[in-house]
């Protein structure tokens, strides 16, 4: 039995997932372990590791979406897909000052962004 | 030993705005076009089973069980029906639910008709709709969409392979030279490569969407329906559809990869197509040379590409290199989306697998416009998108 309603995050971060009994990692978190079959409970976290992504990471890919909603209040937002030294990737929002290289170093930290309806959400942002 | 299944009807409306009328309706058109088609609609009597394929009716249209609401509206009660949502796969996964069904022995006769109408809102609430597919804490929340990630997406080939975002604006000159002849089309408009790319206003007319993808390597947002009627080709039910030659269904193949993009050993190589391709090709008893055209899902113009590639009719890398040389035009080696595709014929999500099985059936019956008509087709095949590119439908139709 699992009871959804006493999930209340704290921690205004994004996590990755380890697997205690096996040490794969994951991002986003699974609901099993593919290597060893562990079982994951989002309410307790019980036999998984919970850890910050955030820090270096490389740039895989990036792109620039023009024409935003309203709501956004700019011209255009970038996004990229990165990888983490520890192989775990992400994609989020990416701030440069022109055109990305492929390949470079960037540092992810999150932010809370709250331009579409609804809770405000946790948004990686590659700089 | 699974009876031969085979199309006896094919309904379709013209793709475009739709935004003032009932989804329903919308839907409603197609499947009596299809009863039509197939012999008229006094045949809706021989259904034996009803699939819907829509997306995000609940969304879009604040419409939710459309099935239900269908065979009411065409007079079937009480024909058994249900509504299939895989996403923008939904109208090819209603198709294969009808095969299972017949296969399965619970029906002889299937009604399969899809739809969706998207321009009841904003072009950015329907992006913002058809991007809760992805994963919501780790895509949908970062506020990326279809179109982001189909940029990054070509961004990774171009840098991989070469192609240059002409290339694109090929693809798109070819799939508006298709849709211009094809009475269905959204846009029936052909462009010239100067006006998107070669001119002195190119970048104003073809501006950025998401970078390097442009407004002419993008679908536009579509209403629309199709429809068709699957029979049990062994049955003596088949002896009803006289009208017009059965169309079988000769492989159909399905599958799935990882939710998250990143997730993915190579973000640029397409499993579920390849996969589903197989499937389709081992059901079938043939390969990709056997094929005589393809509708491919082309929501972005990359996609053509990659799945021209997955399916086996290019090589890695190879596939722009086959669109410059005009392989992939009517008339070329391998015609791809010779209906205009996702680009030029429009891509109402739930509709769009069902449309292009429609085109598979108008090409092998020799029914497509002057101009459009692959020569002496006998495999067609349809590569359908669910997701971005993680459920994928593969179907093969022959004329035998
Ligand atoms: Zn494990």
């Amino acid at each position: 039995m699992i009871d959804f309603s006493v999930y209340d995050e704290q921690f205004p971060h994004i996590s990755g997932w380890k697997c205690q009994k096996c040490g794969t990692i994951y991002y986003p978190a699974p609901m099993l372990c593919k290597k060893c079959d562990s079982r994951r409970d989002p309410t307790t976290g019980k036999g998984w590791e919970e850890f910050n992504l955030e820090g270096p990471c490389k740039l895989l890919t990036w792109t620039r979406v023009w024409n935003l909603p309203e709501g956004f209040n700019r011209k255009f937002l970038m996004f990229g897909m990165v990888e983490f030294p520890n192989g775990l990737r992400a994609s989020g929002r990416l701030e440069a000052e022109g055109d990305p290289v492929i390949g470079s170093t960037l540092t992810a930290s999150v932010i809370e962004a709250d331009e579409r309806p609804g809770k405000p959400v946790k948004v990686f942002l590659f700089s | 030993m699974a009876p031969r299944i085979g199309i006896a009807g094919i309904g379709h409306c013209r793709f475009g705005n739709s935004s003032d009328y009932d989804l329903v309706d919308v839907i409603a058109y197609s499947a009596n076009d299809a009863l039509y088609d197939a012999g008229g609609l006094a045949l809706r009597k021989q259904v034996d089973q009803v699939f819907v394929g829509n997306m995000a009716g609940g969304m879009f249209n604040h419409v939710t069980s459309a099935a239900s609401a269908l065979v009411s509206r065409m007079d079937m009660e009480p024909c058994p029906a249900e509504l299939i949502e895989n996403g923008p796969a939904s109208g090819a996964s209603a198709i294969k639910m009808g095969y299972m069904a017949i296969a399965a022995g619970m029906a002889d006769v299937v009604l399969v008709a899809a739809g969706e109408v998207m321009r009841s809102v904003s072009g950015w609430e329907a992006t913002n709709i058809v991007a809760t597919m992805s994963h919501t804490e780790a895509e949908y929340n970062m506020g990326l969409t279809l179109p982001g990630f189909a940029g990054m997406f070509t961004r990774l080939y171009m840098e991989k392979y070469g192609m240059t975002e002409r290339d694109l604006a090929l693809v798109a000159v070819k799939d508006h030279a298709n849709g211009a002849l094809n009475k269905y089309a959204h846009v029936q408009l052909p462009v010239t490569i100067e006006a998107i790319a070669d001119g002195p206003e190119a970048n104003i007319v073809n501006n950025y969407i998401a970078e390097p993808l442009r407004m002419y390597s993008t679908c536009p947002i579509t209403d629309g329906s199709a429809a068709v009627i699957l029979v049990n080709m062994d049955s003596p039910k088949a002896k009803l559809f006289t009208k017009k030659p059965i169309m079988r269904i000769a492989g159909i193949g399905s599958a799935t990869d990882t939710h998250c993009v990143h997730n993915r050993k190579d973000p640029l190589v397409l499993d579920a197509v390849r996969l589903s391709s197989q499937m389709a090709y081992k059901m079938a008893g043939i390969g990709p040379k056997d094929i005589s055209f393809a509708e491919l899902h082309d929501a972005f113009v990359i996609f053509e590409l990659l799945n021209s590639e997955e399916c086996g009719f290019f090589e890695r890398g190879k596939s722009f290199i086959g669109v410059r040389n005009h392989e992939t035009d009517i008339g070329g080696r391998i015609p791809i989306n010779p209906s205009g595709g996702l680009k030029a014929k429009g891509h109402p999500v739930g509709a769009t697998g069902v449309s292009q099985v429609v085109e598979l059936v108008r090409q092998l019956r020799g029914e497509a416009e002057e101009g459009r008509q692959v020569k002496d087709p006998k495999y067609g095949m349809a590569v359908n998108f669910g997701g971005f590119g993680n459920n994928v439908i593969t179907t093969i139709v022959a004329k035998d």
